[in-house]
């Protein structure tokens, strides 16, 4: 069942990429969440059931519903245009992408550890190259903000490759969670434009 | 078999071209290649048929006591097959071709031209039949010199005068590598000699001589980056020189590589895979360049360069399979690129003979000046359309039988392999793919652009056929093509003997006997795709008999004044493709905008060029700057001699300094 | 022989079944499911009128299609039964057998020198050649995984081993045909197929000036690819092993779905905006590689 998962979260990956929309993007992270929970339902069995209970909800709640729906009130209250900006033309976006793809295969092959997973390695350095490329060929600071989401989503199936060892690192990996979360609130409350590049461009 | 003395009487006549009467320097000359081309023939097919071991042909010996030899074996009676069909083809064409030059040049052009045609027909032989260093280098020197007075025939244009000395020049650098890496073999086994190869290579590291080798021969074969002069030599020099310059001399640097192959003993993976990668990035850029010309020559050239990049693809699979021991993988490699050899000089010269028609009907080797060519010119198109489907690898044509062989290579070595082996051979497998669409884009640009459709300027319109002397040769050639096609079993079987006995692949009775069983199949498939197709048409026919057939003007939407500037052009056909590849290709367009007050624009020019990032950067760039830098120091030369002899009369002076100094 | 003959009868029912469920889904009772080729009766009965501008290349085009795709048809295997020709690497020539086919169109549109035709031709040219990667990968992962290269043997050898992992590369795998077919055949979200206006035509704009026989032939052609492309799905999807009856109703079975799946893919999705087309066809390329990343895991290379 986890298998399933894995591929499907790998295919979510490829259609960041392939894109065009601001609100797809927040679909498809609600989507990541979503899976994430199911691998870590699945994979998790030496861990004890309180903090089971509490990974799975923090994903499903957080992950799911609560940073998606943050996302896409402040699309909808900063009027961004539907269509996110960006520096780097969409067909060289996919090329990266996939170029990326065969980098972090190569790489799990390289770093193989009794201890770890290789497909877990692999998929999550993926997510983490894919959570990269979001940020430096956008434009606009929510298409950052996804792609920071994106990226700790790569650290939380890092830390799910080793949890059965380590389960400390998932908490401190939902700790960064809730630190995006934080960021996100800000946008509301201090009034900042996301859908400009002011605060990514520097100024004299 | 005359034996080597015949071959000796046929290069002194040689000479008497400058001696014979006008009228008959063109049948003297043809007489001497056909009587060289049966000569040699006769040694290579002797050899092919034979037991298969190298023999020798003493020619003379030399004031130093070495032997000349002449030695040939299984790959040197190939290339000299392959060698003769298209240098001989060139040759008959060249009669129509010339024609209309004669009033324009004297005598003693034409006697060089069709000098310098022998002789680098006979340096081309002489280069795989030759294996001492020296006279190998010699032997290499004279087939660029032919060439290059071959190259600037035309040579009134002064653009093509600078093209043939700038080919020249790069020309003598691949040779200065060969050079070099031949000095390193004579110092370590006291012989310069491809013989002496398997004894250093057996004593060193074999990468970096091989790597010496490689960029001399790569810059006559023409892989990317170092192709710069392809683009550039090939539409200036006239078309039947073209095609014999882009079928078969450029084979001549894969003939060098594979005799270096052919000695290698170790390092053999990671040699592979520089191959394999670099033919990749040659296939798949070549292509990419070729689509965005509008000179019909230069796009050919470029395809050569794609070409060049398929063989080399197949040279690089052998050479990995030789690596991991896959016996099957090698000689299914070796053999596809082998035979592309073959394939490509057909269909390759075929098509620059087809653009030598076209120029001349034309008067113009820019396409977007042409059009409608089909109507005035059926068997030229027709032949084009055979030469394009063949390029593209379409069955039932030949170019599909080698690249097949390459692609059953690489699916074949699949299931056994690691996976870093895994990745590349998947990537190339892409790419090789991505090659045969991107071909299929080009070519049906080139030919749907020149050949279909309206005119689009007054010369394409009136166009008459070219003479029969042109067309025949090509039709030699295309019935070739087309046998290679349907009949490979028959072609193919040779070919995998001679990779055996080169490479020493031990011979492989599985995987020929499957592979000739499946190529058999693939005939049938061609065959029953033929019949298909010519009952189709018979029975249309029959039922267009029937019916009511009229004729009118293209649908055009309700346009009344359609014109056939309304027709797609080169350019737009590509400019989607353009767009997404605008990284590589840097097209530059010229246009003077029009401004915000203007209101009744003024005429303007638009243009649009694609230069060669490559020869921007390595060739064009360096040299401006060392001209740059050599013009600072020019100021030197002033012209008046009291300046040099006072410059004369400063180094006395620093030279007695240094020596009182005790410095040297 | 049975696959070449199954194709055919599918390739009956295919159109029919396609225009149903677009009615269908648009509210509309909707044509009959034989009338594409009772259409294709009407146009056998009728004469041509040609361009003067077109050549030869113009009236053999059509035939030389149909011919390609019948050569195609011939490689393709049904239930245990090897195909009518079958040899190491078939798939190959399977490919570039089409690639023929469309090379043809390709030209015949260019030598009408209409503007329209240029654009299609152009379009078509470039989406063609982005497709090929993607079906190559896929093929090279089949090799990969049953370690064998002619269709008949490789579909024969999908389903023996019962991990996971084979499941969810065979849906990749099926979704990659899908969507390969819905781009070679020119439909939604890549073309449109009932329009030849500018802005959404690449096939439809193609074809614009044939009339007559050689538009039968092209309808001809067309339907056949369509059942030509649910048969290579069929194939990916149904064990081999199965009861020959069994499998013939199945056949036609996954027949229907894949045409009602065409169907409902045209009502409900818009047709991508012309200049996106290019990365939505690289998509595919990316799938393919996951599906060999897919591999990788099966053949344990990557552990």
């Amino acid at each position: 069942m986890v298998n399933y998962l894995i591929v499907l979260f790998a295919v979510t990956l490829i259609y960041f990429a392939s894109a065009e929309r601001l609100s797809t993007y927040v679909r498809l992270v609600a989507l990541q969440g979503l899976l994430l929970c199911g691998i870590a339902v699945f994979e998790l069995k030496e861990v004890n059931l309180a903090n089971l209970l509490f990974i799975v909800a923090e994903t499903l709640l957080f992950k799911t519903m609560l940073l998606p729906y943050l996302l896409s009130r402040i699309i909808r209250k900063s009027g961004v245009t539907k269509v996110h900006r960006q520096a780097v033309p969409g067909f060289y976006l996919l090329l990266f992408s996939i170029a990326g793809l065969l980098i972090s295969v190569i790489l799990a092959v390289i770093l193989v550890n009794p201890f770890i997973n290789s497909i877990y390695l692999a998929i999550a350095l993926f997510t983490l190259l894919t959570g990269l490329l979001l940020i430096v060929t956008h434009k606009l600071i929510i298409s950052h903000l996804i792609g920071f989401l994106v990226v700790e989503n790569a650290v939380f199936l890092f830390s799910l490759a080793i949890g059965n060892e380590m389960p400390m690192l998932i908490n401190i990996g939902i700790l960064l969670d809730i630190f995006v979360g934080v960021l996100i609130l800000g946008f509301f409350g201090l009034r900042l434009k996301p859908h400009t590049n002011e605060l990514t461009m520097l100024k004299d | 078999m005359f034996g080597s003395t015949a071959f000796l009487v046929i290069l002194a006549l040689s000479l008497l071209v400058f001696a014979v009467p006008e009228w008959l320097k063109y049948y003297f000359t043809l007489g001497l290649l056909v009587a060289g081309i049966a000569l040699t023939s006769s040694w290579s097919t002797g050899m092919l048929t034979g037991a298969g071991q190298a023999y020798e042909l003493p020619l003379f010996t030399a004031a130093t006591g070495t032997r000349m030899v002449l030695v040939i074996d299984n790959l040197s009676a190939f290339f000299i097959l392959v060698v003769n069909f298209t240098v001989l083809i060139g040759f008959l064409y060249a009669r129509g071709y010339l024609e209309p030059y004669k009033i324009r040049m004297n005598a003693l052009r034409f006697s060089i031209h069709y000098f310098s045609y022998l002789w680098l027909w006979i340096s081309m032989l002489m280069v795989v039949m030759i294996r001492d260093g020296i006279a190998f280098l010699i032997v290499w020197e004279i087939m660029a010199l032919s060439s290059f007075f071959l190259v600037i025939f035309d040579a009134e244009e002064r653009s093509i005068m600078k093209t043939g000395i700038s080919y020249l020049i790069q020309m003598h650098v691949g040779m200065f590598f060969i050079l070099v890496a031949f000095l390193l073999v004579q110092q370590d086994t006291g012989r310069m000699s491809f013989d002496a190869l398997g004894e250093y290579f057996s004593r060193h590291r074999n990468l970096p001589l091989f790597l010496l080798f490689f960029a001399g021969f790569a810059i006559k074969a023409g892989f990317i980056p170092l192709h710069t002069w392809l683009p550039e030599a090939h539409p200036a020099a006239p078309s039947h020189v073209s095609g014999v310059m882009s079928g078969v001399m450029i084979k001549m640097g894969i003939y060098g590589i594979m005799r270096v192959l052919a000695s290698m003993q170790s390092d053999l993976l990671i040699t592979g895979v520089i191959i394999l990668i670099m033919s990749l990035v040659s296939g798949v850029l070549g292509v990419m360049m070729a689509i965005v010309q509008h000179d019909l020559k230069r796009l050919l050239a470029y395809h050569s360069i794609e070409n060049i990049g398929i063989i080399g693809i197949g040279i690089g699979l052998g050479v990995i399979g030789q690596a991991t021991g896959n016996g099957a993988l090698s000689l299914l490699g070796y053999a596809g690129g082998l035979l592309h050899v073959l394939n490509h000089s057909l269909f390759k010269s075929l098509l620059f003979f087809n653009a030598g028609s076209v120029y001349h009907a034309a008067h113009t080797r820019n396409i977007e000046q042409t059009g409608g060519l089909m109507k005035r010119m059926p068997w030229t198109a027709i032949l084009f359309l055979a030469g394009s489907l063949a390029i593209c690898g379409l069955p039932p044509f030949n170019g599909f039988i080698s690249e097949y062989l390459i692609y059953m290579g690489m699916f074949g070595s699949l299931s056994g392999a690691s996976l870093y082996h895994s990745i590349l051979i998947v990537g190339s497998i892409a790419a090789l793919s991505l090659i045969g669409g991107l071909a299929i884009f080009c070519f049906t640009k080139a030919f749907g652009i020149v050949f279909l459709g309206e005119p689009r300027s007054e010369e394409a319109g009136n166009a008459r056929e070219a003479g029969r002397s042109m067309i025949f040769p090509q039709l030699a050639t295309a019935a070739l093509i087309l046998f290679i096609g349907l009949g490979s079993p028959l072609v193919v079987k040779p070919v995998f003997d001679i990779v055996t006995r080169t490479w020493n692949l031990g011979s492989q009775p599985l995987v020929t006997g499957a592979f000739t069983a499946n190529l058999a199949q693939i005939s049938l498939a061609g065959g029953i795709f033929v019949v298909t197709l010519a009952t189709l048409l018979l029975y249309r026919r029959y039922h267009l008999s029937r019916h009511v057939v009229e004729t009118g003007p293209t649908w055009g939407c309700g346009y009344t004044a359609g014109t056939p500037k309304q027709q797609y052009t080169a350019t737009s056909f590509a400019y989607n493709y353009n767009h997404i590849a605008k990284p590589l290709l840097q097209t530059r367009k010229e246009i003077e905008e029009i401004g915000e007050d203007e209101i009744f624009p003024h005429r303007r020019k638009f243009l649009s060029h694609s230069d060669d990032l490559f020869k921007r950067n390595l060739v064009d760039k360096p040299v401006d700057w060392i001209s740059g830098l050599l013009k600072r120091i020019a100021v030197m030369q002033t012209g008046q001699i009291r300046h040099y002899i006072l410059y004369a009369f400063v180094f006395m002076l620093i030279v007695l300094l240094l020596a009182m100094l005790k410095i040297i | 022989m049975a696959g070449f003959i199954l194709i055919a009868v599918a390739a009956f029912f295919f159109p029919g079944v396609i225009l149903r469920t677009k009615s269908i889904a648009s509210g509309r009772k909707g044509p009959a499911i034989f009338q594409p080729w009772k259409d294709i009766a009407v146009l056998l009965r009728k004469g041509s009128v040609f361009s003067d501008t077109t050549s030869l290349i113009f009236r053999i085009a059509p035939s030389v299609t149909l011919a390609t795709i019948t050569g195609a048809m011939l490689l393709l295997p049904f239930a245990e039964q090897k195909a009518v020709l079958s040899f190491e690497g078939d798939f190959i020539l399977f490919a570039y057998l089409l690639a023929l086919g469309k090379f043809f169109t390709i030209i015949a549109a260019l030598d009408t020198g209409s503007s329209f035709e240029g654009m299609g031709a152009s379009r078509e040219a470039l989406f063609s050649m982005l497709v090929e990667p993607a079906f190559f990968i896929l093929i090279a992962t089949f090799a990969m995984f049953t370690g064998y290269t002619s269709f008949s043997v490789i579909f024969n050898h999908f389903f023996i081993t019962g991990n996971d992992y084979v499941l969810i590369y065979s849906i990749i795998g099926a979704y990659l045909l899908v969507q390969i077919a819905m781009v070679e055949n020119s439909r939604l979200p890549v073309d449109d197929p009932k329009t030849h206006l500018e802005l959404t035509m690449i096939h439809e704009v193609m074809i614009l000036d044939y009339s007559g026989f050689d538009k039968a032939l092209i309808h001809v052609g067309t339907y056949l690819k369509f059942a030509l492309y649910g048969s290579l799905i069929y194939n990916l999807v149904v064990p081999a092993g199965w009861n020959v009856i069994l499998q013939t109703g199945l056949f036609f079975a996954v027949q229907a779905l894949f045409a009602m799946v065409i169907g409902f893919t045209e009502s409900f999705r818009a047709r991508n905006k012309m200049n996106k087309n290019p990365k939505f066809i690289l998509t595919l390329t990316s799938i393919a590689l996951i599906a060999f990343m897919v591999i990788l895991i099966l053949t344990e290379k990557l552990a």
